[in-house]
């Protein structure tokens, strides 16, 4: 028998999560997932004007808001039969690149770097480097007015973390040059989105923010700025950790998981074309020399509620809905439930996305021995963020072009009432991963609202076949040989960038199927 | 003296004027030269902070990270001592729960609250095996000041319409004032002023009825709204597509601004870069206890507050056009 170790409140994440894990012989044996919080959003937005779906979702998470405004967005525009301009398109897609560029940023300096770094090795910085000796005096003095929160207390840096004086101090000067950037590229989200977090002007139909050539040229500006920052900071931060003093980790392939992957697909590249940036599709044990990518067909969603605390049903398709809370029940340790795809547990988000969509970086590091897991998703984060940054310019251009045409549009006004009855579905893939929003509509009101998110694929506890969740699984094996000290649990779970409040999601037990499904 | 901070003595004083010059930016020898003459102050005696978060979304969390003047990473590592922040603090599991029981032990901290807290039942929300009430409720006792932090911890916001009965801090926390700093998320001068305001005074700042900082909180948006010309003229966009109708009053999208009491309208938001009416949208009552619920539909007008300005304002404008033509006005 092993023991078992709690941790609870995993935290540099989003929302509330506990980890419980039996360690046998230093290694991870068995582990559990849990959501801890519920506020039930799908559920108070029943008997709501359907519009206010795309406010009130965005409230599912306060760092990745713009994303549930976008797909509930998506579902309205299919529930009222809506045509988004071309031009209400491309507002929404930049303002979507915004948030793929501050949530990647976001979540390596500042949600998962201090797993990997010893700060304290700044101490030991002999360098003449005016800007880092600047650091290290802040950091220095921290430790000697003995006040070093909120760097510490902290789990104690292992064999992996990175002790050299000179990358430590830099890391840690690009984690407080990188709040900086975060808050920029939000705000540059917020010149068509609105404000941030919170963005306001996505709507069904599309977009209220009418734009004017000089706010174009402002958000180039920033983005100019944010490219640089990606290019000569993040992606050598990531790349020299990865293919550097995390390689072993890489190597060992910690928090692989599964290795089932899924993606929906997302953001045209060329509207209205439908080419996709992100393509949909779905791996199976994948096996690295033979990468097969099968088509995603949503009918094969399911989910299943054993092991959550809501009242029993057998899996469900999640348009179908279940449930009611069932706090007391015996097998239940979260609010999260499981979805499975065809009956497998999946994992979504970057990686996944790399994956499928073959891409070639990510495929030679796999090729150089960096097995997919914790440091390969770090990775995938940086080369995707590239890719977004490369489109934003490409649809910079395009707006240009359209709005100095005759007619230009960016919202579908003829749709903006709302419909006597109707339904909508909404695919699209934020920076964690593969996001659903369903709805139906009846007597001009919101009959049902259900969104099956990122960290609901990657965070669910066990299924009714009793197979783990993605993170449940990649925990295995883990090494932990101190149980007072599982930096390497939190390594794993913080690579998935975890999003609790996102997951944990009710339905209502009278929904009925939704039969279409659009990716956008 | 005040009420909530206790006597504050001379040190203390010196401390907390040298963290505000700091988010100020001033040097702090500076103020310790106009503030002190005799008495050593350590610079290192940052204000300790505990930053809980609930039924939260961390988008007051995000807002805060991601205010640029101060900047974000200068508050937290040089102004105050954030001993307790789950989005934030390296600590997980045990070891950010021994962080968070030191601070309440040693007292005299300032207690920042995101997030509601569901009354329904205490098992909706779970920190460390504890319901989310209880932490609340303790770390209130040793607090020197209490902040409820965005919609949601003040009044409920969102989750306040949902089924788990979520309601802000001053329901939870009856025997200490609490100041509200409301908007969805929270505005981060707002936060970052009032906590300065407290930090160099010792004292609570103004407040409305609602506890809200009558500095941020005292005026109507759309008493503001740079738009109101528009509106009373009677000039009120219909099509988001209209460069004409760009700049026109939004009332008719539902615009909350005339029941809604905030700043936003002159501050405007992220830098004076863009705010929720400039971006077309229009205000959705964020500012307000009644929020979400009382304010859906967000696109109507369910407090019919706008028909009665329309019609005034219709009132109005018949005067203006008739006192330009030189007719008599009854």
């Amino acid at each position: 028998m092993g023991k078992r170790i709690t941790v609870d409140p995993v935290t540099r994440i989003e929302g509330h999560l506990k980890i419980d894990v039996e360690i046998e012989n230093g290694k991870v044996k068995d582990a559990w997932s849990s959501g801890t919080m519920a506020r039930g959003i799908e559920l108070l937005l029943r008997g709501k004007d359907p519009r206010d779906a795309s406010y009130v979702t965005s409230r599912i998470c306060g760092v990745c808001y713009s994303v549930h405004q976008l797909c509930s967005a998506y579902a309205l525009d299919d529930a009222f039969g809506a045509k988004v301009p071309t031009g209400g398109t491309l507002l929404r897609n930049l303002v979507m690149g915004a948030e793929y560029i501050y949530d990647h940023m976001l979540h390596f300096y500042h949600l998962t770097a201090l797993d990997y770094l010893d700060v304290m090795a700044i101490a030991n910085y002999k360098g003449d480097d005016k800007e880092l000796l600047a650091v290290k005096d802040k950091i220095v003095g921290l430790v000697k007015s003995n006040d070093t929160y909120p760097l510490t207390p902290r789990y104690k840096p292992d064999e992996y973390c990175v002790n050299d004086p000179d990358t430590v101090i830099t890391a840690v000067k690009h984690y407080i040059d990188a709040l900086a950037m975060q808050a920029k590229a939000r705000n540059m989200g917020a010149i068509f989105g609105g404000r941030q977090p919170h963005y306001q002007s996505i709507v069904v139909g599309g977009l209220t923010q009418y734009p004017d050539i000089n706010q174009v040229l402002q958000f180039k500006t920033m983005l100019d700025e944010q490219a640089k920052f990606v290019e000569e900071v993040y992606i050598p931060d990531v790349m020299a950790f990865g293919t550097g003093p995390l390689f072993p980790l890489a190597k060992m392939g910690l928090g692989g998981g599964h290795y089932n992957y899924l993606s929906y697909g997302a953001l045209k590249t060329n509207p209205p074309k439908n080419d996709l940036l992100f393509p949909a599709g779905v791996i199976i044990d994948m096996d690295p020399a033979n990468l097969r990518v099968k088509p995603f067909e949503a009918a094969k969603i399911t989910e299943s509620v054993k092991h959550a605390w809501y009242k029993d049903s057998k899996p469900l398709h999640p348009a179908k809905g279940v449930t009611e809370y069932d706090l007391d029940k015996e097998n239940g340790y979260s609010f999260v439930k499981a979805p499975r795809y065809e009956g497998h547990s999946m994992e979504v988000g970057p990686l996944a996305r790399m994956l499928i969509k073959k891409d070639p970086a990510l495929i030679d590091l796999v090729k150089k021995g960096a097995k997919p897991g914790a440091v390969a998703r770090h990775a995938a984060r940086a080369i995707e963020t590239k890719q977004v940054i490369d489109a934003c310019y490409k649809w910079i251009d395009q707006l240009l072009t359209e709005m100095t045409k005759p007619g230009f549009k960016i919202h579908d006004s003829e749709n903006w009432e709302i419909p006597d009855a109707g339904e909508g579905a909404g695919f699209y893939e934020p920076p964690r991963g593969a996001l659903g929003h369903w709805i139906e509509i009846e007597d001009k009101k919101i009959k049902n609202y259900q969104a099956v998110v990122p960290s609901t694929w990657n965070a669910s506890p066990r299924c009714d076949k009793d197979v783990r969740g993605q993170y449940e699984e990649s925990l295995i094996g883990a090494p932990v040989p101190d149980p007072d000290n599982p930096i390497n649990v939190v390594r794993i779970i913080r690579s998935f960038d975890p999003c609790l409040a996102c997951a944990i999601h009710l339905i209502d037990p009278q929904s009925n199927e939704v039969k279409k499904f659009i990716v956008e | 003296m005040s009420p909530i901070l206790g006597d504050i003595n001379r040190r203390d004083f010196i401390k907390y004027t040298a963290m505000t010059a700091a988010a100020l930016g001033l040097s702090q020898i500076d103020v310790m030269n106009k503030v002190s003459e005799a008495m050593a102050a350590s610079s290192s005696d940052k204000p300790p902070v505990i930053w809980l978060e609930g039924q939260d979304c961390a988008g007051c969390t995000t807002s805060f990270a991601s205010t640029l003047n101060p900047p974000a990473a200068s508050i937290i590592l040089d102004t105050i001592s954030l001993r307790y922040h789950e989005t934030i603090m390296a600590a997980s599991g045990h070891k950010s729960e021994q962080a968070l029981h030191h601070t309440v032990k040693e007292g005299g901290y300032v207690l920042l609250v995101e997030g509601s807290i569901p009354l329904a039942d205490g098992r909706f929300c779970m920190i460390a095996g504890r319901p989310f009430e209880e932490i609340v409720l303790e770390c209130a006792k040793n607090a020197a000041a209490i902040i409820a932090v965005g919609a949601c911890a003040t009044y409920g916001g969102v989750p306040a319409a949902g089924p788990t009965g979520s309601v802000g801090v001053r329901e939870v926390v009856k025997n200490k004032p609490i100041i509200n700093i409301s908007t969805c998320p929270v505005h981060p001068d707002h936060l970052v002023g009032t906590i300065v305001y407290y930090l160099t005074t010792g004292k609570v700042p103004p407040l409305d009825k609602e506890g809200r900082p009558l500095m941020y909180f005292g005026e109507s948006i759309h008493d503001n709204c740079r738009r109101h010309a528009y509106f009373e003229e009677g000039k009120l966009l219909q099509d988001w597509n209209d460069p004409e109708q760009k700049n026109w009053c939004l009332i008719d999208k539902g615009c909350k601004g005339p029941v809604t009491y905030a700043d936003c309208s002159v501050r405007r938001w992220n830098d004076g870069l863009n705010f929720c009416i400039d971006c077309g949208a229009g205000c959705r009552g964020c500012a307000e206890p009644i929020f979400y619920a009382g304010m859906s539909p967000l696109y109507s007008d369910p407090t019919g507050k706008a028909e009665e300005l329309k019609k005034e304002a219709k009132i109005r404008e018949a005067k203006r056009k008739e006192l330009n033509t030189g007719k008599e006005v009854k």
